[in-house]
């Protein structure tokens, strides 16, 4: 079957970001420079492959999973179909609109080498649909592909026919590709013969070191170059559209700055970690001279208090592309003092009601709360308690709640030794948790010392959770989570439901397969790449994209990063999702920002970037760091929202009905 | 401090087995029985010599558990040797060594220098691997042995200065390109190898001084 892309993409063109249509269109036009320009073969095609981009099974994006394969080299694409065939469903009832053009440009696969995949995990469930997770050789991976007709099983057959296949030993529901770890193939590859992928090395989302051929050469080269500068105007293309808010035409002033930035921070950036560094005071003068050149953000926030230090349009200002290369500036509202009883007390009506949960969730955004209100107003950030119930209803919840935690307590409880000599599964978890309790936050009053009755109240609630929750089980990390949740409740039922809670948004984080990390790794790539375009290019070449050197910040929420009483700050900060759910990664981006002169100064490969990160940990300034990522958050606008797929943890998983953590032929712990 | 190599360590093992505790006792000389659990990766550095030469070790202490396997592997990319870690009270821990063994040898370059340590030898009364079995993997495997003890200290050491010992006797013997930094080596100031070998003394003593 033959059949270009081009013709293809006639018909997907209405919506297809311009960098879509140039990358994919070189697939097959870029004659001048392809070596072998008449071969462009689609060798598989299977319509109604879909994404999920949030938690309602009705809302998907369905497009056309393809295999093409052009000279010695294969590509694999997925195209959203339009947005007017995406509104219905196969029934033909039309679908919530929210899936709109943006989404649909998010998610789609341009023509990404087959050699550039490192592995596809299936998910082949007996009830549900089936999917595959793509991850790069980069360590990225893309949100799961659901076939709605089934067909994942075909879909792998075929894909053998073009690259070398091998199931991994460790887990029979994932395929690694180019793993040429048998000799034969090694020396085959070696040999270059045709037919043959070649293995690239450190392949990374838009370039290799290794190119297969010319054409996967000049596609690479040419997506490279336009990135930049098309996804700007892709961006502002989107933006027009929009009505008049000052918050999208700053975000557009910021983008195409942004875009200026690449060349002087380049040429610059030597020069001005010598001239700059150590002289925080002398920039911070200099910025407060500088008058705002752009727009200032607080246009779009009427509510912004000017404060003692700063007027009050220099509390968010637009960075200039100078400005916002200097580590010392503290953009976002200066912090306030944490809530206090006395507020709190004004906040909720007579029956205990909280009267305006959003005016309750911005006050702890900006200020905190006070450590002897946390234990109250947590249970209402986590979600343990709905915040227009009464006193006398949170009352009955707790008495519930209590007997069932006994309950499910009492499930591990009452296995005897003799019947747990036979249930490995329930052995090694056990295990697992008695080796990490005594590992969680010792140094911490309340947990140290022998037999410390908190300690065991951590392996209680911990070894309950994983029957509450047995798909999921038991996960390092999950104790660094739970540690300051039982210091604040200082209950064993209540911090339990209230970790129950938190794991809703964040249990994901600890999938067996790391879906959950990494949707939220390839989130924190697309913000810093809308938001630092230089400091995106640089960990492009530095073969840095997987992002893994933040891996520990978002598995437990920078819990190690930071002073215990720092992180339940930062916590509730993160938990009111007051100006997005995803606050964790604009704080990610912030704390890159702060070092990106040195990153990129010091050209930090891959092995010293995360040493770097790694040695970071109790430097952070909190406020400062949460100040920048406000002002990111709010200048990034719909723009930054548009980078983080819907369903990305924490917020709340995709369908709750599909088993979420339900592992196929796996051995979980 | 300057130093004629720096070699990249990583050590890896099931969860528990007493990475994070070799490392400690290695680097502070120290035994910490409450420590926090590693989360992702932690580093540590110390300096020995070998040959006369200050050499540099760069430490990557793992996490063990089977969760992380895929952000561990990414950590093996150029590392020159690897402490592969069981606990001898612990019979799971060692028949867990094949799979690690599979990732090393997978994901890291093929002539790096693998140690195998059987640690909390110092917990003879608990023994559930048998030393001679330990013996028996390595000799199988290629690889070199030691029992160990993080506690009291015993062989820790000689488990990280012998791995050194042995993969400076592979740059002596043009295993290694050590221009080519994928091998885990890198050259430093303070020593130049080969026949220019002649004026390391002097210049790392002195690197030593002023640094």
């Amino acid at each position: 079957m033959h059949e270009t892309e081009q013709h293809d993409l006639s018909d997907d063109a209405d919506y297809a970001a311009s960098q879509h249509q140039e990358s994919t269109s070189n697939l097959s036009c870029d004659s001048g420079q392809a070596t072998d320009p008449t071969e462009s073969e689609v060798v598989y095609s299977k319509e109604n492959v879909a994404i999920h981009p949030s938690q309602y099974a009705s809302e998907r994006i369905s497009g056309r999973l393809r295999i093409v394969k052009q000279g010695s080299s294969s590509f694999l694409s997925w195209i959203p179909y339009k947005a007017a065939s995406n509104a219905a469903d196969s029934l033909g009832r039309s679908l919530n609109s929210s899936v709109s053009d943006k989404d649909i440009n998010l998610y789609t696969i341009k023509a990404v080498s087959l050699s550039d995949i490192c592995s596809i995990r299936r998910h082949i469930p007996t009830l549900g649909w089936q999917y595959i997770i793509v991850v790069l050789s980069s360590g990225l991976a893309y949100p799961p592909l659901f076939f709605y007709n089934g067909g994942v099983r075909e879909f792998l057959a075929t894909l053998r026919h073009h690259v070398f296949i091998v199931r991994s030993a460790d887990d029979t529901n994932v395929f690694l590709l180019n793993d040429f770890q048998d000799p034969l193939q090694k020396s085959l590859s070696s040999l270059e013969l045709p037919g043959v992928i070649p293995v690239a090395k450190g392949a990374s989302l838009h370039n290799s070191s290794d190119p297969g051929s010319s054409i996967v050469d000049s596609v690479r080269v040419n997506s490279v170059t336009s990135s930049g500068t098309s996804s700007v105007s892709g961006y502002r293309g989107r933006l027009k559209q929009k009505s008049h808010d000052p918050a999208h035409d700053l975000s557009i002033q910021v983008l195409e700055k942004f875009s200026l930035v690449t060349k002087f921070a380049r040429e610059a950036t030597s020069q001005i970690i010598r001239e700059f560094q150590d002289t925080h005071e002398l920039l911070y003068e200099k910025k407060q001279k500088n008058s705002a050149a752009l727009p200032s953000v607080t246009i779009s926030q009427p509510d912004v208090k000017p404060n003692g230090t700063q007027r009050k349009e220099d509390l968010v200002e637009t960075p200039d592309m100078l400005e916002f290369d200097k580590p010392s500036l503290v953009w976002g509202k200066q912090r306030q003092p944490p809530l206090t009883h006395e507020e709190w007390e004004t906040l909720v009506d007579s029956e205990g009601r909280v009267m305006d949960s959003k005016d309750l969730r911005k006050r702890i955004f900006y200020g905190g709360v006070e450590h002897n209100l946390r234990k109250e107003v947590w249970k209402f950030l986590l979600g343990f308690y709905e915040y227009d119930s009464t006193y006398a209803e949170r009352e009955y919840l707790e008495s519930m709640r209590k007997s069932e935690y006994e309950t499910i307590k009492s499930q591990w409880k009452s296995i005897s030794e003799v019947q747990a000599k036979r249930f490995t599964k329930f052995r090694e978890r056990r295990g697992l948790i008695e080796k990490d309790v005594v590992r969680t936050d010792r140094s911490i009053p309340y947990y140290e010392g022998d037999d410390n009755l908190h300690v065991t109240a951590l392996h209680d609630i911990l070894l309950t959770y994983s029957f509450y929750n047995f798909d999921l089980g038991y996960c390092q990390g999950m104790s660094d989570l739970l540690s300051p949740i039982l210091f604040v409740m200082r209950d064993e039922s209540e911090a339990f439901w209230s970790f129950v809670a938190l794991m809703e948004r964040l249990g994901p984080n600890f999938n067996r397969d790391q879906n959950g990390m990494h949707s939220q790794l390839f989130a924190l790539s697309k913000l810093v790449e809308l938001l630092d375009h230089p400091l995106h290019n640089y960990f492009r070449q530095a073969d840095c994209l997987n992002y893994f050197f933040c891996f520990r910040w978002i598995l437990i929420q920078f819990k190690r990063e930071f002073e215990y009483d720092k992180v339940m700050h930062l916590w509730e900060v993160l938990w009111t999702h007051y100006l997005s759910e995803h606050f964790h990664l604009y704080i990610c981006v912030a704390v890159l920002k702060r070092h990106r002169m040195k990153i990129m100064g010091e050209q930090m490969d891959f092995d010293t970037l995360l040493k770097f990160i790694n040695e970071l940990s109790g430097e952070i300034n909190l406020d400062a760091v949460l100040r920048d990522a406000e002002a990111l958050c709010v200048c990034a606008g719909e723009s930054g929202a548009a980078c983080i797929p819907p369903g990305t943890p924490p917020s709340l998983p995709l369908d709750l009905d599909a088993g979420l953590y339900a592992q196929q032929d796996d051995e979980v712990l | 401090m300057s130093y004629a190599y720096l070699f990249k360590y990583i050590i890896i093992g099931d969860t528990g087995v007493g990475k994070s505790c070799l490392l400690l006792q290695f680097t502070d000389k120290r035994f910490q029985p409450v420590h926090d659990l590693t989360i992702g990766v932690e580093f540590g550095a110390r300096m020995i010599t070998i040959d006369n030469k200050p050499i540099k070790l760069q430490i990557w202490d793992t996490a063990g558990q089977e969760s992380f396997r895929s952000i561990t592997r990414s950590y093996y990319r150029g590392a020159a040797g690897a402490l592969l870690v069981y606990d001898i009270t612990r019979r799971e821990t060692f028949n867990h060594l094949a799979s690690w063994l599979e990732d090393a040898r997978q994901h890291a370059n093929a002539n790096m220098t693998i140690m195998l340590i059987g640690n909390k030898c110092d917990l003879a009364h608990r023994r559930a691997v048998s030393t001679e079995e330990g013996q028996q993997f390595a000799k199988e495997h290629g690889l070199i042995f030691m029992e160990a003890s993080a506690k009291t200290a015993q062989n820790v050491e000689e488990a990280f200065i012998n791995t050194a010992a042995t993969i400076y006797k592979k740059i002596q013997d043009g295993v290694f390109d050590v221009s080519n930094e994928s091998y885990g080596i890198k050259v430093g100031y303070g020593g130049i190898p080969g026949p220019a070998g002649g004026r390391d003394g002097s210049s790392s003593q002195a690197g030593g001084c002023c640094s």
